[in-house]
């Protein structure tokens, strides 16, 4: 755990000083300019449509991270044969693997914390009020994020990055539109219905992590159903980063 | 009372990489690879580039896995966290995270030994003293240069104070005063009962610094010994530095004079240790001055040509630097 840590610590150090947290820079001007021209623009509608943009721009950023730094993250230091001296010390690549994976967790949860602090500064501002349900469609965005990059992990210990990044792209467009998967077998006639199945199963359902109109719109966001895609995205999650372990303990390094 | 394992011991150990545009050939890169590695030496692997130290050393490090074979490192298993957790490496070209400071790299390396935050900050200060870093020690790693870079390897693969350090091609990309202060360390960590494994394909160091060594050529293993067993120890000639002479009146001396060849204004003769007495006083007799004599005996230089002649195809090696 300790060593985990470790590679966790420098992981999150490498993002901080890669410049990674500045796409916040980009999150600031967005709620800047969107305060200062929606709050003129329309009534009542502006602090949906504020709440709408900043929970947008959360979840556009953050999968933009953790797709390519993801993707970067273990196949990178594979590249640069950065790994090697410390895999020689008493590190397991299991545990280089999940201190990789918790590191850029980390600085996402960072990522959207300040982005979170930054629409609640928004609304405020506006005198718009906080609204705490909004927390629940961060979560869930949070929640997306790493799933994302337990894919991108995974993809780029079994191909190369630009391979990676590709197909963990597709991978996140259509599990955002997992809906038209659904509906497959009417625009492929003679799909077998297990077929179908295998693949609702085998892309993340991304829609379950989307809150974000329900909570903008103020539709009711239980317990039970943030219960169930924590479950979703532990599941998921757990089991793509265990295939990514099993993959890195047999990939040689050169 | 029972003798503790070997450092490093080595039995059959053999790799082969995939190659070509289908990756449908393979290459050998180790073949049927067996060495014992005894604890207290410095121990020098040599071979051209492209002979399969560094593939060795990553087998060894459990980086890569054997085709077939299986070693131990002071005892344990390829991979054992035990064996780890005495270990030093360098691996050859290293690049660290150049978003890091010396500082930091090593702080991080000492929490993977799992160091107190007390001993990490001691146990830097004191490697990057002697590497030669303290003054850099907040630079990011991004402004060294090769050499510092280098130097950085060293420290980190001292962090843990190792029985056994693995150190590929040490002397690389270091200037002369680089070069000695690794010599040095190398002699230092013998000194203090620790084995040292190194890879190089420059001779002078492998001749200047260990007790044994292994020529490797294509994966295989050519010779291993101690230097005083490969190497012969009776003198091949008498290297005999004059001044006052030109290399014409080099012809006027005794027969004796293989070769010579001009140093500046200085000429160094090559003779058979048995006429050495008639070409001093031929030489003082012509006017000139005898500066020194040096008995030569063979080098592992010699003996590398000797055994592998010309480098086979994919290989380059250094005699000396």
């Amino acid at each position: 755990m300790r060593r985990v840590a470790a590679v966790a610590r420098n992981t999150f150090r490498e993002s901080v000083r890669e410049r990674v947290l500045y796409n916040l820079l980009f999150f600031a001007v967005i709620m800047t300019v969107s305060g200062l021209l929606l709050g003129e623009l329309s009534i009542r509608q502006d602090a949906k449509i504020i709440k709408d943009l900043g929970l947008a721009a959360m979840d556009l950023f953050g999968t933009l991270i953790a797709l390519f730094v993801g993707v970067g993250l273990v196949s990178k230091e594979i590249e640069r044969r950065s790994l090697h001296p410390l895999l020689a010390k008493p590190l397991s690549r299991d545990e280089f693997l999940l201190g990789k994976f918790a590191g850029l967790g980390f600085t996402l949860l960072v990522n959207v914390g300040l982005m979170t602090g930054g629409l609640y500064a928004t609304l405020l501002a506006l005198r718009r009020g906080a609204d705490p349900a909004l927390l629940k469609a961060v979560f869930a965005i949070y929640l997306a994020l790493l799933v994302t990059v337990a894919l991108a992990l995974l993809l780029s210990i079994l191909t190369s990055t630009a391979v990676a990044s590709v197909s963990t792209l597709c991978l996140v467009i259509a599990g955002r539109y997992s809906d038209v998967i659904l509906n497959l077998g009417d625009v492929v006639p003679g799909m077998p219905a297990w077929a179908l199945r295998a693949v609702m199963i085998l892309i993340p359902n991304f829609r379950n992590f989307d809150l974000k109109d329900r909570v903008v719109y103020g539709d009711p966001v239980t317990f039970g159903d943030l219960g169930w895609i924590t479950a979703y995205a532990a599941a998921y999650t757990g089991t793509v980063i265990t295939l990514a372990v099993i993959a890195f303990r047999r990939r040689e390094l050169t | 009372m029972v003798e503790a394992p070997p450092a490093v011991d080595i039995r059959g150990l053999s790799k082969s990489y995939r190659i070509g545009h289908l990756r449908a050939q393979r290459r050998q890169a180790v073949h049927d690879l067996s060495l014992r590695v005894p604890r207290g030496v410095v121990f020098g692997c040599l071979g051209p580039n492209g002979s399969g130290k560094s593939t060795t050393l990553k087998l060894l490090l459990g980086l890569l896995f054997p085709d077939s074979g299986s070693a131990t490192i002071l005892g344990q298993p390829i991979g054992a966290r035990a064996a780890r957790q005495s270990l030093g490496y360098l691996p050859e070209n290293p690049y660290f995270y150049d978003y890091l400071t010396p500082n930091e790299y090593l702080d991080y390396a000492g929490r993977l030994f799992g160091l107190p935050p007390g001993a990490r900050k001691d146990r830097t200060r004191e490697l990057l003293d002697l590497v030669g870093l303290a003054e850099a020690a907040d630079v990011h790693l991004r402004r060294f240069s090769k050499g510092m870079l280098q130097r950085l390897g060293v420290a980190q693969a001292l962090v843990n104070r190792p029985e056994l350090v693995f150190l590929d091609e040490p002397m690389s990309g270091l200037d002369p005063l680089g070069r000695r202060s690794v010599r040095e360390i190398i002699l230092r960590l013998k000194a203090e009962g620790s084995t040292v494994f190194f890879s190089t394909h420059i001779l002078a160091d492998a001749e200047t610094l260990c007790d044994e060594v292994a020529l490797l050529r294509g994966g295989s293993l050519v010779a291993k010994g101690r230097l005083d067993q490969i190497l012969s120890l009776d003198v091949t000639h008498m290297e005999v530095l004059v001044s006052g002479l030109g290399p014409q009146e080099v012809s006027g001396l005794p027969a004796g004079v293989e070769t010579f060849r001009a140093m500046g204004e200085r000429l160094v003769l090559h003779v058979p240790e048995k006429e050495l007495g008639d070409v001093v006083v031929a030489v003082e007799q012509r006017g000139g001055r005898v500066l020194s004599v040096q008995p030569v005996r063979q080098s592992l230089e010699d003996y590398f040509f000797a055994e592998m002649g010309h480098p086979a195809k994919g290989e380059t090696w250094t005699a000396g630097a």
